[in-house]
């Protein structure tokens, strides 16, 4: 999940355009990650460093390990630790995005550090994946600790769910947007939770983005946003939601109730007056699709 | 179980077109023709009474009447039905309901083959 988060970073931070990004997730799985990102990563040696190794192989014919020794910079049980490092998602999208040419390996040093500062997260963080700390993430890009609403950490939760749920389901080519823009929308496929915490959860998406995310989670062509269509992304729902519930079981003892999914105009789900609403906007290639929690 | 799986009867009880297609597939795949699908829980008690299923896998969550409640109605009419909860809220307190109401097994959403067939082995070679 920290990786579709840095994807979000760099987007918000006008570090890279949400179309090179995109080209970067696509070519995420044939991106082999080198050993100059990896000891950037590992703070061994700096993006400098890195960048005056690779002009030395220019000119020499030996690999860029060897190189580093001799320049001082690594020690070879270093190069062999390297090596041997588990090349993590936000890894792998930034060498994408420096095999491209849209970041210099300075530019990569700078953004990876400030996205680690920023949330306090160190490369085991970036392994274990704990739900504490990818709850931390999500809370800080939506802010939603400050907003009002008491029950700031079942929202976590729910939203914590989600992206694992998509990435199991759907795909982990996507990228979380700060903005809904929910224009487009017709349709909603909606599910209320109810038994302690009032809720209603909604997805919503234009048709063909809709038709898309379904083909994806009923590994099926579907060509339109018809009733199976809609049957699948509301099964989608009903199945997050159910792991939502059984996780707040588990962990505070509450046990909610869900309700029968509905079809609804996507107007009248945006309207909804809540006591708080968070809208999760997630850019997949084939389109934004918005995910809502309306705390009522 | 003495029905052999060629000529057991098996019902889906599902709202989601989705989940009654793949669950027909799977069951397919493990040698059963016999299937019948039910698309609420009014539906399924109605078609339950009607096919005499020898499995019958039900969801929890479904408009009209929910899987506990039709759960419920059937085994007050046939207490030696077998039915399987099939869902993805499986909180402790909807499953000690179903227990308590007489479910003879679970199976979390999303369903994996192998877990089904392990489920189906149980019922059709422990004679």
């Amino acid at each position: 999940m920290f990786t579709q988060f840095f994807g979000s970073y760099l987007l918000n931070k006008q570090i890279v355009s949400a179309e090179n990004l995109q080209k970067a997730i696509d070519l995420k799985s044939s991106t082999r990650v080198k050993l100059g990102v990896l000891a950037i990563n590992a703070g061994y040696m700096t993006a400098k460093q890195v960048d005056a190794v690779h002009k030395m192989q220019a000119t020499v014919d030996k690999r860029i390990g060897d190189i580093a020794v001799e320049m001082g910079y690594l020690t070879p049980a270093q190069v062999t630790q390297l090596l041997s490092a588990q090349k993590t998602g936000c890894l792998v999208l930034g060498q994408a995005l420096v095999d491209m040419g849209c970041l210099t390996n300075e530019e990569f040093e700078k953004a990876l550090n400030s996205y680690k500062a920023e949330h306090h997260l160190d490369d085991e963080d970036f392994v274990a994946e704990s739900t504490q700390k990818t709850g931390a993430v999500i809370g800080s890009f939506y802010d939603i600790a400050d907003k009002k609403t008491d029950n700031s950490e079942l929202i976590f939760e729910y939203v914590n769910i989600l992206f694992k749920n998509l990435i199991r389901f759907i795909g982990d080519d996507f990228t979380p947007l700060s903005a809904a823009d929910t224009s487009g929308c017709k349709t909603a496929l909606v599910q209320k939770i109810s038994g302690g915490f009032e809720a209603v959860t909604s997805i919503m998406a234009d048709d063909a983005a809709l038709t898309a995310f379904a083909s994806r989670y009923a590994e099926e062509e579907l060509t339109e946003n018809d009733e199976y269509t809609k049957d699948v992304v509301s099964e989608f729902l009903n199945l997050s939601n159910g792991l939502f519930t059984v996780n707040v079981s588990n962990s505070v003892g509450k046990e909610l109730k869900l309700s029968p999914q509905q079809v609804q105009d996507a107007a009248d789900v945006t309207a909804i007056k809540a006591k708080y609403t968070l809208r999760v906007p997630v850019s997949f290639p084939f389109g934004t699709v918005i995910f809502s929690i309306a705390e009522l | 179980m003495s029905t052999s799986v060629s000529q057991a009867k098996v019902l889906i009880c599902d709202d989601s077109m989705m989940i009654r297609k793949k669950m027909r597939m799977l069951l397919e795949n493990y040698g059963i023709t016999n299937i019948y699908e039910a698309k609420d829980g009014k539906d399924a008690v109605e078609k339950f009474a009607e096919v005499m299923p020898d499995i019958t896998f039900m969801d929890i969550v479904m408009p009209e009447m929910s899987g506990v409640e039709a759960l419920k109605a059937i085994k007050a009419t046939t207490p030696k039905a077998n039915i399987v909860m099939a869902t993805s809220i499986g909180t402790e307190g909807n499953l000690t309901e179903a227990i308590k109401y007489g479910a003879s097994d679970f199976l979390q959403k999303p369903v994996e083959e192998e877990r089904l067939v392990k489920l189906l082995d149980h019922y059709f070679k422990e004679v």
